[in-house]
């Protein structure tokens, strides 16, 4: 009985073989898998930031609650005692006129001398609810601030959140088509890398039928064609990877330059190492499927 | 060591190519298996070794039935034979080397046996200072030796070869008919095609013939 080295050696040197005499074959499937690749990667690089950025902003949840100028104690008091009972809200601020007018001074800096002529405070008092991220979800903002709104002693509820919960909507959407997009990228890569293998076993049939009459079972044809596939799939992930790379520090780099005000250019990640195996994976595995689905030629040949 | 019964083939043809052909080759014989261009020779020699399946009828190899073993078996047998090609089937971007080594690498012979072993039936054929050529910068003769070369690297049993001087001149065919002697003596058993009567002549056997797809007689040249 033969050494495993010794079945496993010729399979890997016929693999080196066939990559080394057909290196245009190669190239090709390399460059179609990578290109895939990259715009799988970079789908879901945008995808994945933009997702973190959103949560980032939802676990900021408030609604502020504009109070009429001529609200009584006790309307206050219950105001405050209807805010604490509300399980959504984690905490809440009264924040008086004369707050709101030095807040609004803060905000305004040195364009705020205009306010000092003003005859009269014109900012009203508020309640500043601020909700639990991890009991409130985008939708019950609304529902909270329709609530409030029909309280005795509430002039107008703001919140901020309507474009979000669309900004979710769309980020939910985005992810399904996701999804899609991967898999229609995934068949398109197959069915081209198996064309490219088809191509390479078509110029390589006479070596294949020499091989069959010389006593080589259909595994020992087939496999260096299957490690020929994991070699194309594999490179091509690395390749994708390393310009999904390049293009995102050039791409960090030069936002932070053209808005440095922008904190949120702070934020933007790259993969983290259980992504990039998956990616490393899923493009092994393409070379792997286009092989499979080319192989019949082995047996029929 | 090959027995064949009643074999019939045709090819999509109402007229047969082969018809209830039955003979046997006891182990270490050397038979030539001959007749004229289109008597069946070329069909029956694929058949020996299942690159055809006939349409009826046995052929036993080496204790397997060709018509019922499954292809991993049968690619186990080629590996117990040495097939030698009338158009030496040789991969023409593999140095000589590489050729003859195939064999060895397909049946799992270690890697360190390898190249002493190439080394050593190169020689035996006479070509062993061709080792890094390619095929086609070799001659017929040449590459009818690494064809040879390579059906003996495993030290078959059976050798099947089809009109291994075909192609060759005189002095060439007699040295390859010398090698092929030599396996014999050896052991090993052998098929050969071969329409050339004088061949017959010169190296006296035992012959098959075949005329228009059946067995005629078993002939001795005179």
């Amino acid at each position: 009985m033969a050494k495993f080295q010794d079945r496993i050696y010729p399979l890997f040197k016929l693999t080196a073989n066939n990559i080394r005499r057909h290196p245009v074959i190669n190239l090709i499937s390399i460059s179609i898998i990578s290109i895939a690749m990259l715009m799988l990667i970079l789908y879901f690089l945008a995808y994945s930031n933009a997702a973190r950025i959103v949560s980032a902003w939802r676990a900021d949840l408030r609604i502020v609650v504009y109070l009429v100028d001529d609200i009584d104690s006790g309307r206050m008091l219950s105001l405050k005692n209807y805010c604490r009972e509300l399980d959504e809200v984690m905490r809440f601020d009264y924040v008086s006129k004369e707050q709101a007018l030095e807040n609004f001074k803060v905000t305004l800096g040195d364009n705020s001398n205009f306010l000092a002529g003003l005859p009269e405070n014109p900012l009203p008092a508020s309640l500043e609810l601020l909700l639990d991220s991890e009991v409130a979800e985008v939708d019950d903002v609304e529902r909270l601030a329709r609530q409030l709104q029909r309280q005795v002693g509430v002039d107008e509820v703001a919140y901020g959140s309507r474009w979000l919960r669309q900004l979710f909507s769309l980020l939910k959407t985005v992810k399904y088509f996701g999804f899609l997009f991967a898999a229609f990228l995934s068949a398109v890569t197959v069915f081209i890398v198996a064309s490219t293998i088809r191509l390479s076993l078509y110029a390589r049939r006479e070596t294949i039928r020499v091989l069959h009459l010389v006593g080589a079972t259909r595994s020992f044809i087939a496999l260096p064609y299957l490690f020929e596939g994991v070699f194309q799939g594999a490179v091509a992930s690395f390749l994708a990877l390393g310009f999904a790379y390049g293009g995102f520090r050039y791409f960090k780099a030069w936002l932070q330059l053209q808005v440095p005000q922008w904190s949120i250019v702070l934020q933007l990640k790259f993969f983290t190492t259980l992504p990039l195996l998956l990616f490393l994976l899923l493009g092994t595995s393409l070379g792997i499927a286009g092989f499979l689905l080319s192989s019949r030629w082995v047996r029929q040949d | 060591m090959i027995r064949v019964s009643h074999l019939n083939k045709c090819y999509n043809h109402p007229d047969m190519i082969l018809k209830d052909v039955s003979f046997e080759v006891k182990k270490g014989e050397f038979v030539y298996l001959s007749g004229p261009s289109g008597a069946g020779k070329t069909t029956l020699f694929r058949l020996l070794f299942a690159d055809l399946k006939p349409d009826g009828g046995q052929i036993v190899v080496d204790g397997l039935d060709l018509v019922r073993a499954r292809p991993a078996r049968i690619a186990r047998l080629r590996q117990r034979m040495g097939v030698v090609f009338q158009d030496y089937k040789l991969i023409p971007n593999y140095t000589v080397f590489d050729n003859v080594a195939l064999a060895l690498e397909i049946a799992g012979t270690p890697r360190r046996l390898i190249q002493k072993t190439v080394w050593q039936v190169l020689k035996i054929v006479g070509v062993e200072r061709q080792l890094d050529r390619l095929p086609l910068q070799l001659s017929g003769g040449e590459q009818q030796r690494v064809a040879i070369a390579r059906a003996l690297v495993n030290d078959p049993q059976i050798i099947l070869a089809d009109e291994p001087t075909g192609n060759l001149d005189y002095e060439i065919a007699n040295e390859i008919m010398s090698i092929l002697d030599y396996i014999n003596s050896l052991g090993a058993t052998i098929v050969m095609v071969t329409h050339n009567r004088a061949l017959l002549q010169r190296f006296k056997r035992k012959v098959f013939y075949l005329d228009q797809g059946s067995l005629q007689a078993y002939v001795w040249p005179e």
